[in-house]
Formats: structure tokens, sequence, C-alpha cells
């Protein structure tokens, strides 16, 4: 054990590491951001990375839309099949303002959010006063619901949908301010979730998620608190779809409203690891990767659905937490994939 | 409306109402005993669709005729795939949610394999009586639909007799109750979520061989099915087996009026209007008891 | 020759902490235990793990010399023990003649089973006066007497009592210790938990004090009804008293 001497020096020696460790991941993350900020710019010069840039600019979009799903499913634990509608209000909405007004979605796109949010309070008023699967009956629902509208909304194009405009661009500059628009909303979500988990109400969703009478009878406000993550859930998925829509140039309520694309934060998320800040993230990109790598060895079936729905199964089987948890579990979870 | 037209819809609709509760009481009956809620009812449906569609089409044989065969095969898989899934979960504070998950992922597989198999095109059998209708007065109705409502209050009829009327339906019905005390009289409440989940697959496969010549059909179509279904058993009463047909009925009426009013397009709107609805007044739905789903 | 033998049993819920800690006792055939102890002593776990409704992190449970441990709820009742549990666990919509009737799950002869309940409601005549009616409708006194009716229609040779006078009325406590007290003369061994020191004592032969999960004293229950620095030192002030 030693004299209290050692002990401090000890003390001293660890702190220091921490700070240098600090140190460390400070460098590593803004390292991260300026290569994610200045690639692009090779793509002025180069012209070849176009694919590259669509594969990033789809990962930005896809850890938006895990990152604010975890928020209700992952840490209240209540699955939402709903986002999807999130989604396509970002995209029509945002669609039909450019359209019709000629204003341009990144400007209209913060709009749509908050009104995504709106529109997830409402819901969440309704199907959260209860315990039970109800909610998760009301998001499947409401998915089913937006499709029938928008598929019979002629005036947004009904089920063959609308074409947008495209932007003042050359070609191999187009995707350009898309990617750092949906950088800046994955960005942004992660942010939302990062601080949610860091904070009391954040707390309180977990303590939901694990047994919600206990967290009733110890004076957590439940139903305020479901609301209050489902309509947050719903900002940055809206954004993320005005942004994907507009970089898309057509809406239609197949691209966007279907329950596949309900099954997309799911897959992440259990693959990740549910209820973790990280999780979504590396769920994100390792979907999108192999979802890539499988297209470019195997093409596109309906089988992909059911590869899909396997991966799915044997995770809830056996690997619950996702890549994040399982390591957590065994105490393996390196620092810097830590945020929680 | 006329006096007339208005009998008519309601005939319709009650035909229809009974399809519904037969398709529905499996979802009800596998949540009230166990509370799993089978997402991938409406899919294990749509493969018994097919199933029949292709008996019909190749053997010629009559899609009421496949029901026994239909039935048995479906309870059979349902046997498996709680002892594989979901009896290794028993017990778990998440279980519903669990089952969520995981009834979700075996819808998507089957939705995969069957449009893999079988691709995207609408399929529909049309067995001779499909195209019949009988008439009485100045009323008609499609012998497709007479029979298979018939045939679905048939089936109700055997389920109520076996729930009220045998030992096994009296162990049922005490789990649905109450768990623990079923399982301090001797029930074995494990074995019999097993066969009530079979149980429930069997009854979704025989609205699977009437949906094959009711309803045009392909893989996907599932999703609109199970969203009714769900929103039909929350209207009636999550774990509430009458409650279950009554919503049946009840919704099948009025999505018929309102069919009639406003077009085909809308009519499972109805639904998800009445999900709703039921949610922001009665959460335990009509006949649900006590603590709110 | 134990009736029931519990074997250093160690227990708890989920992840939690052990709530029994290395539990052993025994039980004669033809006596009333009473478990009395503070809350969270353990008491009612301590009969959900004889019942096989939790299963014990370690230690034995032995019946009639049959090792139990670890079987099921509806096993263990084939072998001869019977439970009420602390909220009585009827079944809501079902009537009293059908919750007396689910007892005898396990009779498979009909006429004997109904021959059965009607011997019990003889002993129950609150119950026979309601027995068509719906369990859910019926007073806290009269659902424990048929808590215990039900218990009792498959002639257990243990039974389990849960808090027996939890949240009745002081006269139906005592129409419900006097049933206790019958069940003696009728070579049934009863295993009481309760909370009601007095009461609890007064009708047992023998007494266990639990405390943190682990057996503190045991003896004759009049000696530990007439020793009241027991009952201080397990319950503060004078609890236990009408």
């Amino acid at each position: 054990m030693g004299n209290w001497a050692t002990v401090r020096e000890h003390e001293r020696l660890e702190s220091q590491l921490s700070i240098r460790t600090r140190e460390i991941r400070h460098l590593v993350l803004t390292g991260l951001l300026a290569g994610l900020l200045l690639l692009p710019l090779l793509q002025v010069g180069n012209r070849g990375l176009t694919y590259f840039l669509h594969v990033m600019m789809m990962t930005f979009m896809y850890i938006a839309i895990a990152s604010s799903w975890n928020i209700i499913s992952g840490y209240a634990g209540y699955i939402s099949f709903a986002h999807p509608v999130f989604f396509a209000l970002g995209g029509y909405f945002t669609g039909a303002l450019l359209v019709f007004i000629k204003l341009s979605p990144f400007l209209t796109a913060p709009i749509a959010g908050l009104l995504a949010a709106l529109l997830g309070f409402g819901v969440g008023l309704i199907t959260l006063r209860t315990r039970g699967p109800s909610f998760v009956i009301g998001t499947i629902a409401l998915l089913l619901l937006a499709r029938l509208l928008l598929d019979n909304w002629t005036w947004l194009g009904g089920s063959n949908g609308i074409s947008l405009p495209l932007p003042n661009l050359p070609p191999h500059l187009f995707k350009l301010p898309f990617y750092y628009g949906l950088l800046f909303a994955a960005a942004g979500a992660v942010g939302l979730s990062y601080r949610i988990r860091h904070s009391r109400f954040g707390l309180g969703l977990r303590a939901i998620a694990q047994d919600e009478i206990r967290a009733e009878v110890a004076g957590i406000p439940t139903h305020v608190y479901k609301v209050l993550a489902f309509s947050l859930s719903a900002f940055f998925v809206a954004v993320a779809g005005a942004l994907w829509g507009y970089q898309l140039s057509y809406l239609r309520p197949s691209a966007f409203l279907t329950v596949g694309m309900a099954a997309d934060p799911l897959l992440m998320c259990l693959i990740g690891g549910r209820g973790t800040v990280a999780g979504p993230v590396l769920g994100a990109v390792i979907v999108v990767a192999l979802n890539e790598l499988m297209i470019a060895l195997l093409g596109s079936t309906e089988l992909n659905l059911s590869a899909i729905g396997l991966i799915m199964l044997l995770a809830l089987l056996f690997f619950p937490g996702g890549i994040i948890g399982t390591l957590r579990e065994r105490g393996r979870l390196p620092r810097w994939l830590d945020w929680d | 409306m006329s006096l007339t037209a208005f009998i008519q819809i309601l005939l319709l609709g009650l035909a229809l109402g009974g399809i519904y509760a037969l398709m529905a009481i499996g979802l009800s009956l596998t949540f009230g005993v166990m509370r799993i809620l089978n997402l991938a009812h409406g899919a294990f449906m749509i493969l018994a669709a097919y199933l029949a569609f292709w008996l019909f089409v190749r053997y010629r044989l009559d899609p009421l005729l496949s029901i026994p065969f239909m039935m048995g095969t479906l309870f059979a898989i349902g046997i498996i795939l709680y002892r594989i899934l979901f009896s290794r979960l028993a017990g778990r504070a998440d279980y519903t949610h669990l089952t969520i998950l995981l009834t979700f992922s075996l819808a998507l597989i089957l939705e995969g394999l069957m449009g893999y198999l079988w691709t995207g095109i609408y399929r529909a059998a049309n067995p001779p009586y499909a195209a019949r209708s009988y008439s009485f007065g100045p009323w008609y109705i499609p012998a497709g639909q007479l029979y298979a409502a018939l045939t679905s209050l048939i089936l109700l009829s055997i389920l109520w007799l076996i729930l009220y009327r045998t030992r096994f339906g009296r162990a049922v019905r005490a789990t649905m109750q109450n768990r623990i005390a079923a399982q301090i009289v001797g029930v074995d409440v494990n074995g019999v979520s097993m066969i009530t989940f079979g149980l429930g697959l069997a009854l979704a496969g025989a609205s699977g061989s009437l949906l094959s010549f009711l309803f045009p059909f392909f893989p996907s179509r599932h999703w609109q099915w199970i969203a009714i279904l769900l929103a039909l058993v929350v209207f009636g009463g999550l774990g509430s087996l009458p409650g279950t047909v009554m919503g049946a009925f009840t919704l099948a009426v009025i999505s018929a009026y309102a069919t009639t009013l406003a077009g085909p397009t809308w009519s499972s709107a109805l639904f998800y209007l009445a999900l709703f609805l039921t949610l922001l007044v009665r959460p335990q739905g009509l006949l649900g008891k006590g603590e709110a789903p | 020759m134990a009736l029931l033998r519990i074997e250093a049993i160690r227990a708890g819920y989920g992840h939690g902490p052990d709530i029994l800690n290395g539990l052993s006792l025994e039980l004669e055939p033809n006596r009333i235990y009473c478990v009395i102890g503070p809350n969270g002593a353990g008491k009612s776990t301590l009969l959900r793990v004889i019942m096989g409704l939790l299963r014990p992190r370690a230690g034995r449970v032995w019946f009639n010399k049959e090792d139990i441990t670890g079987l099921r709820p509806d096993q263990i009742v084939a072998r001869g023990i019977s439970y009420v549990p602390q909220d009585r666990s009827l079944f809501p919509d079902m009537t009293v003649w059908e919750n007396l009737l689910m007892g005898g799950y396990l009779m498979r002869d009909p006429r004997a089973l109904s021959r059965r309940v009607e011997e019990i409601l003889e002993l129950f005549p609150v119950l026979r006066k309601h027995r068509s009616r719906r369990a859910g409708l019926l007073s806290g006194g009269e659902q424990q007497m048929l808590a215990i009716g039900r218990a009792l229609i498959l002639r257990p040779a243990l039974l389990l009592l849960d808090e027996p006078s939890l949240g009745l009325a002081p006269l139906v406590v005592e129409q419900v210790f006097e049933i206790i007290r019958q069940l003696k003369a009728m070579s049934l061994t009863v295993l009481l938990v309760e909370q009601n020191v007095r009461k609890g004592l007064e009708c047992a032969d023998w007494g266990y004090v639990l405390d943190q999960g682990c057996l503190r004293f045991e003896g004759p229950a009049k000696a530990i009804l007439e020793e009241p620095r027991l009952v201080v030192t397990y319950f503060g002030q004078r609890r236990g008293h009408p």
C-alpha cells in the first residue's frame, strides 16, 4: 500500500496522464473534424471523389438519424417506427417551399426541424400516456398514415412525387453544400445526444428505460420526459430529410416512407449499441460500409431485407448491447469510443 | 342513403368484421397470454396466403380446403419459433420490447424471402366462388366473402370452445389473467405459452388462406395488415379477446360505411384514427380493464 | 424426519444484492411455523424460493427427502406445496367457484374435483354465499379466504402463507387466523410469514426471526412472544401489538 507521499505522487502522475489523454483526444477530434471539413476541397481539384463524397454524405445523414432515434428508442427505451415520417416531413416541407416560393432548403431546414419536433410533441402526448406497446403501435400507424396521405396528395405529386430544381452549381461541385450541411446535421445530432446523455434529463430517460414504475415513484415526470425525448428526436431527422431530398432532387413517398427506412436506425443502433452516444455513430458507419460492400459484391435484391432482419435477430439474441455495450461489459471499451 | 343500401353495407361490413376478427384474434391471444406483440403476424398471414395461392394454382387445391394444412404447418412453425427465440428470453423485464424487436426482425426476414422467391407481383387466387354472388331480396353478398365469414365464425367458435370448455383453455385463460397465480395452481405456463403461440400462428395461417382469394396481396402488404390489426386490437382492448372481436366488427362496419361515402383509399385511415382516438380518450380500449397497457 | 429442509440458501432479484444470506432451516410435519422480521428481511423471498418462483443463487431446498431446488412452481405444487402470495393472486375475472376449480387444475377427475370444491366451500361459508361472484369484486377478507381455500384444494402437505393479515380489518384477521389454527387439525404443515407478530406467534408452534436474510433466532412461538427484548430488537418499538 505504501505511505501517503507515494499515493499522492501516484495521483499526480495519474492526473497528468489523464490530461495528456484528454489532450490527445482533443487533438484527434480536431484533426478528424478538420479532415472531414477539408476533404471535399480535394474534389474541387480532383473530381474523382464524387462517389466517396456521396457515401460520406449518406453516412452523415444516417448518423444524424440514428443518433436522434437513439434519444427516444435508446435512452428512453421506447421503440419508434415513426422516424421516416419526420424525415419525409423535412423533405416535403422544404421541397414544397423550394418549388412554390423558391426558398432554399438550406434556409428552411431548421423550420422543418421545428415542425417535426412539434409533430413529435403532439403524437407523443397521445401515444406516450401509457407504459406499454401502445407507443410502438402508434408510430407504426403514423408511418402508414403518412404514407397514405402523401401517396394521395396530388398537390405534392402523390405517389409519383415531385422533382426539385437543382442548385446552381457545376456537377462535380454539386455534392459539396450537401456534404457540409449533412455533416453539421450529424454533428448537431451527436452533440444533442451527448448533452442529453450527460444531463439529468438523460439520466431520467434511462431510468424510465430500466424500470418506469420505479422511475415514477422516484418522482421523475415520466410523461413529460418521454414526450420531450420524442419531440427532440425529430429535429435533426427532419433537417437531414430536407437536405437529402434536395440532394436527391426528387421527393417520392416510396423513397421516404417505407418500413425499411424505419428499420435503418434500429439496425444501426442495435449493431453500434443502443443507449450510448457513440453506438449510433459506429452503427451508421458500419451499416453504410457493409451495405455498399454488399451491393458491390452481391447486387441488390429483396434478400437484402432478409439479411438486415437476420442481423438484427442475431444481434438481439447474442449481442443486445451492440458493439459498444458488449465491449463495455467485457471491460474492453477503448477510451476513444467511450463518449458516455 | 336508402334503408336498402344501409342494410347492404351493414351486411358487407359484418362479413368483413368476421374476417378481421379471425385475423386479429391470434395477435390478441399471443399478447394476452405471454405479452408478445407479434409484429410478424401479418407477414405470416401473407406467407400462408402465398402457400394457399400456390397450392391452388399448382394443385387445384381450394384455399378453403387448404386451411387445415395451413393451420397445422403454421402451428408447428410457431412451436419451433417459440422454443428457439422466445422461451430463452422469458422473465426478462424488457420482455415485451424485446419481442417487438424480435418479431420485427422476423417480419423483415419473411418479407425479403417472399419477395425474393415470388417477386412483388400482385397475387390473388381465384377459385370459382370468388366471382359469384348470392342474393336474397334486394341484397347480395359475394360468395367468397360469405364463405370466408362463415369459416371465420366456425374457427372462432372452435377457439371459444377450446378456451371455455377444455382444461387447456382454462389454463390459457388463467395465464392471461394472472401468470403467477396460474403457476402456483399447477399450470406449466411456459408450455401453455408455447402452444398458444403456435395457436396464434395457426390462426394467422387460416386467415392467410382466406386472404388469398379475398384481397390481392404481395410481400410488403403485410405492413398494412399488421397496422390495421394492431389498431383494431388496441381499440378493442389489448389483452381482451372479446374486445378484439367486438373491435373487429365495429371498425369493419364503420369502415364499410366510410368506404361507401369516401372511397376505398382511406378505409385504413379509419383504423389509425380509431387508434389515436382510443389512446386519447380511453387508452385501455373498449373492453380492456385496469392498467392501461 | 424433516418435511422441508432449506440448506444455505442465497437468493436475490436480478443483478441485485443477496436478500437471503445462507439461510438454513427445517420444518417438521404437522406444525405451524411463523417467520417474523423487519421489512426487507427476506421473508417473502424465502417463500418464493421454496415455491420455485425465484431460483436461488446457492443452496438447496429439500422436500420429503427430494431435492426440489430449481423446479418450476407447477412441479412443486404437484409435489404437495401450496402458496398463498401476499397479493392473494386470484383470477379476477373468474368466479369464486372457478377460482377454486383452478386450484384443482392438477386433478384429472372432474367429479372428484367438484366434490373437493364443495368440501372447501363447507369450510368457508362466506365463500359458499358468493360462489358465483367474480373474484375481483370480493372484499379483502373474502379474497383471502378464497386464496387459502384455493390453495387447499389439492390437500397439500405444506402450505405457505405470505402475510395473510395484510390490509385486513381486525375482525377479519381474527377469522383468518381461526382458519389457520384449524389447518393444523387437517394434518397440514403451515409456514406463515407475518408482520402482525402477535397474531402470528399466538397461533404458531415455532417461530423464526429473520433479519437481513439470516436467521437470528428460533424457538417456541410462545417464548418469542414473551421475550419482549426480541421484539424490540427487531422491530424497534412495540410493533405487532393490536
